[in-house]
C-alpha cells in the first residue's frame, strides 16, 4: 500500500476534525483506524456497508442508497473509483485531498491501494462478475479531491 | 500537523474560518410586513428550518403548506423515549424499552447560550429549558493506553497539566529566559499569575499539598470530627499526562460553543420539535415524499408520495416554495432550478455519527462515582458518554448515552445491526465503567447515515466547496430558496437551520413584495 507520510497526518487531521460542528464532542485521542490494515472486503464491511447495505442491497426511504448488486454501472471501474474517490451527491469522498482546503471533515480518507481494493471487492461480489482488476497506479492517475 | 499535536481546542480555532464556532447572527424576530394577500408558499420539511419558516411566513399573513416525510414534526431534532419505534434504512426496527420519563436525543442535545435564535423559539413556543452539563470535572478522561486503561478524573488531568506547565513557565520566568519577551515590571505580575493559575507552591512549584489538591482532589477530603484531618493528592507527574495524551480533552470546554450556560429542553431536545409541530397544526402534511418540485412562470408545483399509499402521487402548488429536505435526499430529486443550485446540492457531503442510549437498573454512575450530569471522554471507539443532566439522585433506572460517535467508528458502527451497536457499546463502555454488564437493561442505537429522513448527520462544507457552491446554494433560483444547517455557517446545529430559515424568508419576502405576490 502507498504510504504518504504528509497525507496520513492530513487524513489523521480531518478524521478528528470531523467530530467538530454538530457535536464537538471528541477530544483527539481516536485510536489509529484499524481499516488502513484491510482489504477490500473489510473495507467494504466497515465503511460502504453502513449504507449500501450487507450484500450491496442498497435502501430506500425518502432518498436511497443505490444498490449495488447487479448495477451495470460498476461496468466501469473508472466510474465505481471516481465516485470512492470524490462521493457523489450526498457520498462523503475517501480519497486523500490533494490539499487541505479540499479536505472533508469527518471524512476518512483511504490509499488509493485501499480504493483499489474496495472497488475490485464490489465489482466481483454480489453476483457481479467483472474479471477486470483495477491498480492502486491507476487510482492514482484519476482526479482525487481538490485536483481538479 | 494541528490534530495530532494540538488537542481539540486548536482544531476547533481552526474551523472558524469554515464557519464553526461563530456566535448567531440571530437579530430578533425578522419581520415580513406587507406580505402580498393571498400570497403562498410550501415549505418542504418539518424540521427546525421548515418549521420556523413556516411559523414566521404563516404569521406574516402567507398561506402556508409544509410537507414532511416522517409521521411526526421535528427531523433531526428528536427524542427517543420508552414506547417509541424506529424503523432505519435497511428494514431495521427498533424498540425503545426505556422506564417512564427517561430518554436520548438521536440529534441535536444542547443549546449554547448564544444561539439566540433557536432559544427564542423556546421562549415563544413555551419550551421549558434546563442546564445541559458539558463540563463535569468529576467526569472522566480516559485513555486505554494510559494509565493501566483506567480512567481519570477530569479535574485531576486539568490541574496537574496546568499545574506543570505553570511551574514551568515560571522557573524559564525566574531563569531570565523569558526576558526578551517579558519586561522587569512584568516580571512579577507574570510570576504571581502563574502561581495563581496552576496552584503553586509560595516557592512556585507543584507538588502534593494543600493548593493543588483543591483543585485536584484530596486523596482523604476534609471531613468533620476526629476524622477531619484531609491527605493531599499525589499530582500525576508531567510526563505521564503528557504520554497519556489527556490532555488533548481539557480545552473543549473553552470554546465558545462549549462554555457555560448551555441549555436542554425539559423532557428531550424533541419538546421544540413538538412544539412547533403543535402550533403548526394542519399546516403540516405527515408521510408525505417528496418526488418532484417544479417551477414555472406562474408558481411551484411539487409532487409527493403519501408513504401510506405506496405509488400515489398527490401535488402541492403555491407561489413560492422554501426546501430544507436535506441534500443527499433533494440531490435524487427532480428539480428544475439553475446549474448553479444544482451543482452546489450535489456538493456537500453528509457526516457520519452514532448515539447509542442504555438503559441500566440503577444510575450508578452518580450512586459509585459520583457524577451528576457532563461527558467523559475515551480514545475507545465509543468516544463519549454522556449522563443525564436531569433526574439527580431519582431512584430507579437511569439512561445515558453510551457513544456518541464520529468518523471513521461511526461508518463501521452504522455498518453493523442496531443490536450488535447496543452490544458493542456495552463492551467498551465496561471499560470505563466496570458495572455496566450487571447494570445493563436494553439500549438503542441510532445511526445517522442510515436515518430514511436525512441520510447522514449533517453537511460537511470545505473551504474549495464553500467557495465554488456556498452562495449559490443560498441564492433563490426562480421562486425556490433553500434552508437548513446544511445553508449556514453553523452546520450540524440548529442554529444554523433557525438562521439560514430567516434569511431565506426575508429574501422570498422581498421577491414576493416586488412581485405583488403571485406575478
Amino acid at each position: 500500500m502507498t504510504s504518504h507520510v504528509g497525507k496520513t497526518c492530513v487524513a489523521a487531521l480531518l478524521s478528528t476534525l470531523g467530530a467538530v460542528g454538530f457535536a464537538a464532542d471528541t477530544t483527539s485521542t481516536q485510536t489509529a483506524p484499524d481499516v488502513i490494515t484491510a482489504g477490500g472486503e473489510e473495507v467494504y464491511g466497515h465503511i460502504c456497508q453502513a449504507c449500501h447495505m450487507p450484500g450491496g442491497q442498497g435502501a430506500e426511504g425518502a432518498g436511497h442508497y443505490p444498490k449495488l448488486a447487479g448495477d451495470p454501472a460498476l461496468a466501469s471501474w473508472q466510474y465505481v473509483a471516481m465516485t470512492v474517490l470524490s462521493g457523489r451527491n450526498g457520498m462523503p469522498p475517501f480519497g486523500e485531498p490533494a490539499h487541505q482546503d479540499a479536505a472533508n471533515f469527518g471524512a476518512v480518507h483511504l490509499s488509493d491501494q485501499k480504493i483499489a481494493e474496495v472497488v475490485n471487492y464490489v465489482r466481483s461480489h454480489f453476483g457481479n462478475k467483472y474479471k477486470d482488476k483495477v491498480t492502486a497506479s491507476q487510482v492514482a492517475k484519476l482526479p482525487h479531491p481538490g485536483s481538479g | 500537523m494541528i490534530g495530532a499535536t494540538a488537542g481539540v481546542s486548536a482544531m476547533y480555532q481552526a474551523m472558524s474560518s469554515l464557519g464553526f464556532a461563530a456566535e448567531s447572527p440571530y437579530r430578533g424576530p425578522v419581520n415580513l410586513q406587507g406580505a402580498p394577500p393571498g400570497a403562498s408558499v410550501v415549505v418542504l420539511g418539518a424540521g427546525i428550518a421548515g418549521m420556523t419558516a413556516a411559523y414566521e411566513l404563516r404569521n406574516a399573513g402567507y398561506r402556508v403548506q409544509v410537507l414532511e416525510y416522517n409521521g411526526r414534526p421535528g427531523g433531526r431534532n428528536w427524542t427517543l423515549r420508552g414506547g417509541d419505534s424506529y424503523t432505519e434504512l435497511g428494514g431495521a426496527t427498533q424498540y425503545c424499552e426505556f422506564d417512564k420519563d427517561l430518554y436520548i436525543n438521536p440529534g441535536p442535545w444542547r443549546i449554547p447560550y448564544h444561539h439566540r435564535g433557536i432559544l427564542s423559539y423556546c421562549k415563544r413556543l413555551g419550551v421549558p429549558l434546563e442546564a445541559f452539563v458539558q463540563v463535569n470535572y468529576n467526569a472522566y478522561l480516559h485513555s486505554s493506553r494510559a494509565f493501566g486503561g483506567k480512567p481519570r478524573r477530569y479535574r485531576e488531568i486539568k490541574a496537574d497539566y496546568q499545574g506543570h506547565v505553570a511551574e514551568l513557565l515560571a522557573k524559564a520566568t525566574q531563569q531570565s529566559a523569558l526576558d526578551t519577551s517579558v519586561t522587569k515590571e512584568d516580571r512579577e505580575k507574570l510570576l504571581e499569575s502563574l502561581r495563581d493559575w496552576g496552584a503553586l507552591d509560595p516557592d512556585f512549584t507543584y507538588v502534593a499539598g494543600d493548593s493543588s489538591s483543591q483543585r485536584r482532589g484530596y486523596q482523604k477530603h476534609p471531613g468533620g470530627g476526629l476524622t477531619a484531618r484531609p491527605i493531599p493528592s499525589q499530582p500525576i507527574g508531567l510526563g505521564d499526562i503528557l504520554e497519556s495524551r489527556l490532555w488533548q480533552g481539557i480545552a473543549l470546554a473553552d470554546e465558545m460553543d462549549m462554555q457555560t450556560a448551555l441549555f436542554q429542553p425539559v423532557g428531550g431536545m424533541g419538546r421544540v420539535g413538538e412544539a412547533f409541530g403543535r402550533e403548526l397544526g394542519p399546516l403540516i402534511r405527515y408521510r408525505s415524499k417528496v418526488v418532484a418540485i417544479q417551477q414555472d412562470a406562474h408558481g411551484v408545483t411539487v409532487s409527493y408520495e403519501d408513504t401510506e399509499n405506496p405509488g400515489s402521487r398527490l401535488t402541492a402548488k403555491a407561489d413560492w416554495c422554501l426546501c430544507t429536505i436535506p441534500l443527499p435526499i433533494l440531490a435524487q430529486i427532480q428539480m428544475n432550478v439553475g446549474p448553479g443550485m444544482a451543482a452546489a446540492i450535489g456538493a456537500v457531503p453528509y457526516a457520519s455519527a452514532v448515539k447509542v442510549g442504555l438503559q441500566f437498573k440503577r444510575r450508578f454512575w452518580e450512586e459509585d462515582d459520583h457524577i451528576y450530569g457532563g461527558i467523559s471522554y475515551t480514545d475507545l471507539p465509543i468516544m463519549n458518554i454522556a449522563y443525564p443532566n436531569t433526574g439527580y439522585h431519582s431512584g430507579g433506572k437511569g439512561v445515558l448515552l453510551g457513544a456518541y460517535i464520529w468518523g471513521q467508528h461511526a461508518m463501521h458502527f452504522t455498518a453493523m445491526s442496531p443490536q450488535e451497536r447496543v452490544q458493542k457499546v456495552v463492551e467498551y463502555g465496561s471499560q470505563v465503567h466496570p458495572q455496566y454488564p450487571q447494570e445493563f437493561e436494553n439500549g438503542i442505537a441510532v445511526a445517522w447515515h442510515r436515518s430514511p429522513f436525512t441520510m447522514g448527520c449533517f453537511g460537511m462544507w470545505t473551504s474549495d466547496t464553500r467557495d465554488k457552491h456556498y452562495d449559490n446554494l443560498c441564492h433563490i433560483d426562480g421562486r425556490i430558496a433553500l434552508a437548513g444547517e446544511h445553508a449556514s455557517y453553523i452546520p450540524g446545529w440548529q442554529e444554523g437551520a433557525v438562521t439560514s430559515a430567516l434569511d431565506a424568508i426575508e429574501r422570498l419576502h422581498a421577491h414576493a413584495v416586488e412581485q405583488g405576490g403571485k406575478a
